[in-house]
């Protein structure tokens, strides 16, 4: 039996295009109907591109001229909301920027262009990227697809959930403290958060900017590789983008794992871990081992502070970042209610009322508390504070990485939880990124892999994370693993039999 | 120094230097909430931090540097037609200067 079209990865799909087994516009055709068919259980996406058979078109034309078409040929992509895309509404989810269409493309999407991909929409979110839960939004919650009574994860839900439920071949999510890896724990998909500075944010919605990254989601190990090999690289309107060499990751993805070290920080498998998820990680590294790679266990003693590091860090950065949100270039302008008696319309008025009605609870907050660690007499007490916290949870992982190659460790203490459970506690929804917290403090890349179904059917996630600017090492142990693992092959019901 | 008491004054003070107009109730919800989540903020005190160099971003000193050298941007045109509202070729704005 053939494969049907949403099970092939993306891999597959540019490579049926660029030999004519398949024509772009039928590819993009089946990701249209499938979304037509089933996005409304999930709300995955916010905007389906009403050109996506347009420009499939034109790379089916392309090839008919005789032209070779690029490593994404033809492959469907959606793009998390807060990437900007020309003429596409791009609104991080919030109702500040509801109507806003951006002039320009995002770098990530116009090399995405190049590489002859279709984007196909737009997908759902927390609102400018911050939450866990997907639920933050203007949008309203992005369900999972594996139980839909869940959440996806967060920020990048919308992405996650496409992925999982072949929507799409693949995806683009941002990753500040955990937005990529999380959801793809979740989902049951691949997702990459990138080095810091190796993916360009030119034309990301920015939410914190010296952790924000923008990064790959896929069905497997491969397919995420060769998309971030297409977006990867340096840009000079990113003036924190690194000027290194680019890698082949794919290639990176067949190198043998023998005698690699393998490291199990001990302060990831600690009280509040659903042990089923220790179980199951700590599985995968023993298959591991039994490949040829060496065990060991590695201390990152400060990862109890990462939470609190990062909470003062991101919404510090946060405050200043969307202080832009005023109501003069783009998005929403409002005075408030015309009618209450001490109504004006001076700029002040102008500014608190459009900030006031754009943001949601979970941004204020953010704001809130970014505006007052940042204060007058605040400032050493806790944003320097955070800023010397941030230096030893780096010194952790360069002190374990002088004994082992990568870190193996859950992505997220538990499974998918379910929608509303932790809506009415910010401070419990922001505990549950403590295992993805530090990695984004480091600039390390990381990334989620399909570690093994929970008894109740859940995925689970394995994250590797690696050193500075080697996300080929990762790659190569996360589809070493990926090929044993006992999460291969499984679909969500909902992607199963529809389209 | 002692931990603050997050209270109606301060989110006041805060959301003002926030531009933020927040309806009474949020100024309540937010005390209570930025209360606790600063409680656990606190846990950073256990640090001792006296001779850690602070991180504000990490490989900074890698970055390139790039000639200062002029560019096309943005047609006007484009740049303005997501402005809320738009006057003599550019963004409209309240009388601030009397």
């Amino acid at each position: 039996m053939m494969t049907a079209d949403h099970e092939m990865s993306a891999v597959d799909v540019a490579a049926r295009v660029q030999r004519g087994e398949v024509t772009a516009e039928h590819v993009a055709a089946s990701a249209l109907a499938r979304i037509a068919a089933l996005d409304s259980q999930l709300n995955a996406f916010s905007y389906v591109a009403d050109d996506a058979l347009g420009q499939a078109r034109a790379i089916d034309a392309k090839r008919a001229r005789g032209e070779r078409l690029g490593p994404l040929a033809g492959v469907p992509v959606a793009i998390k909301d807060a990437i900007c895309v020309r003429g596409v509404p791009s609104t991080a989810a919030s109702k500040i920027l509801g109507g806003y269409r951006p002039p320009y493309d995002a770098t990530v999407i116009a090399r995405l262009r190049a590489a002859d991909a279709v984007l196909i929409g737009k997908t759902n979110m927390d609102e400018f990227a911050m939450g866990s839960s997907t639920e933050n939004s203007a949008f309203g919650p992005t369900r999972n697809p594996w139980d839909t009574t869940r959440t996806p994860g967060g920020s990048s839900g919308g992405s996650a959930a496409a992925v999982a439920a072949r929507l799409t071949a693949c995806a683009l999510g941002s990753d500040t403290g955990g937005s990529i890896r999380q959801p793809a724990s979740f989902t049951g998909t691949v997702g990459i958060k990138p080095t810091y500075g190796r993916v360009p944010r030119y034309g990301l919605i920015a939410f914190a900017s010296s952790l924000d990254q923008i990064g790959p989601f896929a069905t497997d190990v491969r397919a995420a590789a060769r998309l971030l090999t297409v977006i990867a690289g340096h840009d000079p309107l990113d003036s924190t983008s690194l000027d290194v060499p680019g890698d082949d990751f794919e290639s990176a993805c067949g190198r043998s794992i023998r005698g690699l070290r393998i490291g199990l920080p001990e302060e990831y498998f600690a009280p509040g871990l659903d042990p089923e998820v220790a179980a199951s990680v700590r599985a995968a590294v023993s298959e591991l081992a039994a490949q040829g790679c060496v065990v060991k266990t590695v201390k990152l003693p400060h990862t109890d502070y990462a939470v609190a590091t990062y909470y003062v860090i991101a919404t510090a950065e946060a405050s200043s970042n969307l202080a832009r949100f005023d109501g003069v270039r783009y998005g929403l302008r409002t005075f408030g209610d015309p009618t209450r008696k001490d109504a004006r319309r001076d700029l002040l008025a102008m500014y608190g009322a459009t900030r006031d009605t754009g943001f949601g609870a979970e941004v204020k907050r953010r704001i809130l508390l970014g505006t007052f660690v940042l204060s007058s007499g605040y400032y050493d007490a806790y944003y320097l504070k955070a800023q010397r916290a941030r230096t030893l949870i780096r010194r952790d992982f360069e002190r374990a990485f002088h004994d082992v190659d990568v870190i193996c460790a859950p992505a997220s203490p538990t499974p998918a939880f379910r929608l509303g459970e932790k809506n009415d506690d910010p401070l419990a929804m922001y505990l549950n990124d403590v295992f993805t917290l530090p990695a984004s403090l480091a600039g390390i890349p990381a990334m989620s892999v399909p570690c093994a179904p929970s008894a109740g059917g859940l995925p689970i996630g394995l994250q590797v994370m690696a050193r500075p600017l080697d996300e080929a090492t990762m790659l190569a142990v996360a589809a070493s693993w990926e090929a044993r693992s006992p999460a291969r092959g499984r679909l969500p019901a909902i992607a199963v039999g529809a389209g | 120094m002692p931990a603050p008491k997050i209270d109606r004054a301060l989110v006041t003070h805060v959301a003002k230097l926030a531009c933020l107009s927040l309806a009474d109730s949020e100024v309540d919800r937010f005390a209570a909430e930025l209360g606790r989540i600063m409680a656990h903020v606190e846990h950073l005190n256990a640090l001792d931090t006296s001779d850690v160099p602070p991180t504000a971003h990490v490989q900074i000193d890698h970055a390139p540097r790039r000639a200062d050298e002029l560019a096309p941007c943005l047609a006007r045109s484009e740049v303005l037609s997501q402005a809320p509202q738009v006057e003599a070729d550019g963004f409209a704005v309240p009388a601030f200067v009397e």
